[in-house]
């Protein structure tokens, strides 16, 4: 690679090992003669091509890789779950298996990032099945019927549906104050149900009358139409489990009549990347502080979200990433203004989304892509696609993919223009991976769990609380510590917030 | 002597220390602990019988509950 020096502009977001960092890129020292790489209309972005290649998902697919196969899951940083969602006040639990979610909350070691950890979280698949979705008579809503355009299928569900009986929540909940609240927006939903307290078919699984496999098809939830009982699902980004036991995408065919929904695996991240914020670092994990106090630039203002947590009985603010597991907080959301320069270096980049079907551009994404009630936010449309645009996969989504061995189809903007080759563009990566895994494991080792607890106790950290509403889909008030259970290593749950430990 | 076209014995036989090497598949195998609960496509408590409350509802009811300004029990 040519030499380079660093933009005069400053190194305005972090200028760590990771690519995923917004903004910071160099330029070509202009003191040789080279030809031409900058763009006109960029601004002050030279060389657009060369950081468009490095912010593409084809990148974040790639390094994924890396760290799955190079660096490894951590496994002492893998911590499975059992959440109890709650019931809400004066509700009786039932007899029986009562409601639960189940996932993990894995860490990634990270170099020269605040709190040296990110933690990503993934929801097992199957959670939600509309096999226990039903009509006012206690019809089971299979799928009755699919018409599509370009872009779109629109399921009808069986069920009688009517403006006084519409889709129960979670699906679409009524609200006494405006707009009905559609939280399974932007879940991903596959026809894996054949028959009413079924297993979930794989892409696996063989019928044993025709000995082929059954194949099933994934789709984003885009919309619903509660009086009518329709679900809108994004056919462009649709995925199908062939029966030839491949993956495709887009699906080449629709769902199937008569078999039932069930929701995909759910995957959120902390990192800067997946939250499409850049933290301000105030400290790295080789110890040299920065120490100063963090500041953004007026100039790189920009519309955002973030959220306040405070403790509930004084309503001071409390943004401590080490807390005990009794410590509930409330979280307010402050949305559709100007970031907060304190917290935040940068809200993250603006990209210009995949082409639908109509070859019509989605455009660059707004940050008013979800809704909000009460300071809290209870639909997201920042929506998945495997190619392009996605509810962005960060490469931690990626190595964890790599790792349960459900390869990700390869996005394909493959970067289409390095000033080296694209087996030295690969290279590069195996070596950045090398690299940080030796830095990341000793620094780690020394400071890096000092600076956050683990899960659970730091579920309600700033950093954490949001990707955890993300992942649950609950409403945050309904992230409570103690419906928290962790498994150890011997398979039993333990209850942190009782003071139970681990097997040790 | 074999003419091209015939189908002829192409099995390498194999000895007796090569099989007790390939047993591998067959041998015991010893561990602690239960793997961890994570791969997709698990399944949480199938099914729900009649009368329990399913995670589907679970989650209804907890945004239901939300959007009424009423909170966790």
């Amino acid at each position: 690679m040519s030499s380079t020096k660093k933009n005069s502009f400053g190194s305005f977001g972090s200028s760590g090992s990771s690519f995923g960092t917004f903004g910071s890129h160099e330029v070509p020292d202009i003191g040789e003669i080279k030809p031409i790489t900058t763009e006109f209309s960029q601004g002050s972005v030279p060389n657009s091509i060369v950081r468009m290649d490095r912010e593409s998902a084809w990148s974040r697919w790639r390094r994924g890789y890396e760290i799955a196969s190079y660096v490894g899951i951590q496994h002492a940083l893998t911590y499975p779950f059992e959440y109890r969602v709650p019931l809400p006040e004066g509700t009786l639990p039932t007899e029986g298996n009562q409601p639960l979610i189940l996932g993990v909350v894995q860490g990634f070691f990270t170099a020269g990032k605040e709190f040296g950890v990110h933690w990503t979280g993934c929801r097992v698949g199957s959670i939600l099945r509309f096999d226990n979705v039903t009509d006012s008579t206690g019809a089971l809503a299979s799928i009755a019927s699919i018409t599509q355009d370009d872009e779109y299928w629109y399921v009808q569900l069986s069920g009688s549906w009517s403006v006084a009986n519409p889709l129960p929540p979670p699906l679409y909940v009524p609200n006494p104050n405006g707009d009905p609240i559609k939280p399974l927006l932007g879940e991903i939903l596959e026809d894996r149900i054949l028959t009413p307290g079924g297993t979930p078919v794989t892409k696996d699984t063989l019928n044993p009358a025709t000995d082929k496999r059954y194949g099933y098809v994934q789709a984003i939830l885009i919309d619903v139409d509660g009086p009518n009982g329709i679900l809108k699902l994004q056919r462009t980004s649709s995925f199908e489990a062939s029966p030839d036991n491949v993956y495709l995408t887009p699906s080449t065919k629709p769902f199937s009549v008569g078999r039932y929904f069930t929701v995909g695996t759910r995957y959120a991240c902390t990192c800067q990347d997946f939250s499409r914020r850049s933290y301000t670092f105030m400290m790295n994990l080789d110890g040299k502080e920065k120490n100063r106090f963090p500041f953004t630039r007026p100039a790189l203002l920009k519309y955002g979200r973030h959220e306040v947590l405070t403790d509930p009985s004084t309503g001071a603010v409390n943004n401590s990433a080490m807390t005990n597991a009794n410590e509930n907080r409330n979280s307010s959301l402050t949305f559709e203004s100007i970031d907060n320069p304190g917290i935040f270096n940068d809200f993250g980049g603006r990209y210009l989304r995949n082409f639908g079907a109509s070859r019509r551009a989605e455009g660059p994404t707004t940050f008013a892509d979800y809704t909000a009630k009460d300071n809290q936010i209870t639909s997201f449309s920042d929506y998945w696609s495997p190619l392009l645009d996605e509810m962005r996969y960060c490469k931690h989504i990626y190595a964890l993919r790599f790792e349960e061995g459900i390869l990700p189809p390869e996005p394909s903007d493959l970067p289409f223009f390095t000033e080296e080759s694209i087996t030295e563009w690969e290279q590069n990566l195996v070596r950045e991976s090398s690299k940080t895994n030796d830095h990341v494991g000793t620094a780690n080792a020394m400071r890096g769990m000092a600076l956050m607890d683990v899960p659970p106790k730091n579920f309600q950290s700033p950093q954490l609380l949001p990707m955890m509403q993300k992942l649950l889909n609950v409403p945050t008030s309904f992230i409570r510590l103690e419906n928290f259970r962790m498994q150890d290593k011997t398979g039993a749950f333990y209850n942190p917030s009782a003071g139970e430990s681990p097997a040790t | 002597m074999t003419d091209f076209g015939e189908v002829i014995e192409t099995r390498y036989i194999l000895s007796e220390a090569q099989l007790a090497a390939s047993q591998f598949g067959f041998s015991e195998v010893y561990y602690s602990g239960s793997p961890t609960v994570y791969s997709p496509g698990d399944v949480v408590h199938l099914p729900y019988a009649s009368g329990e409350t399913s995670t589907m509802q679970a989650l209804g009811d907890a945004w239901a509950a939300y959007a009424s300004g009423i909170g966790p029990g």
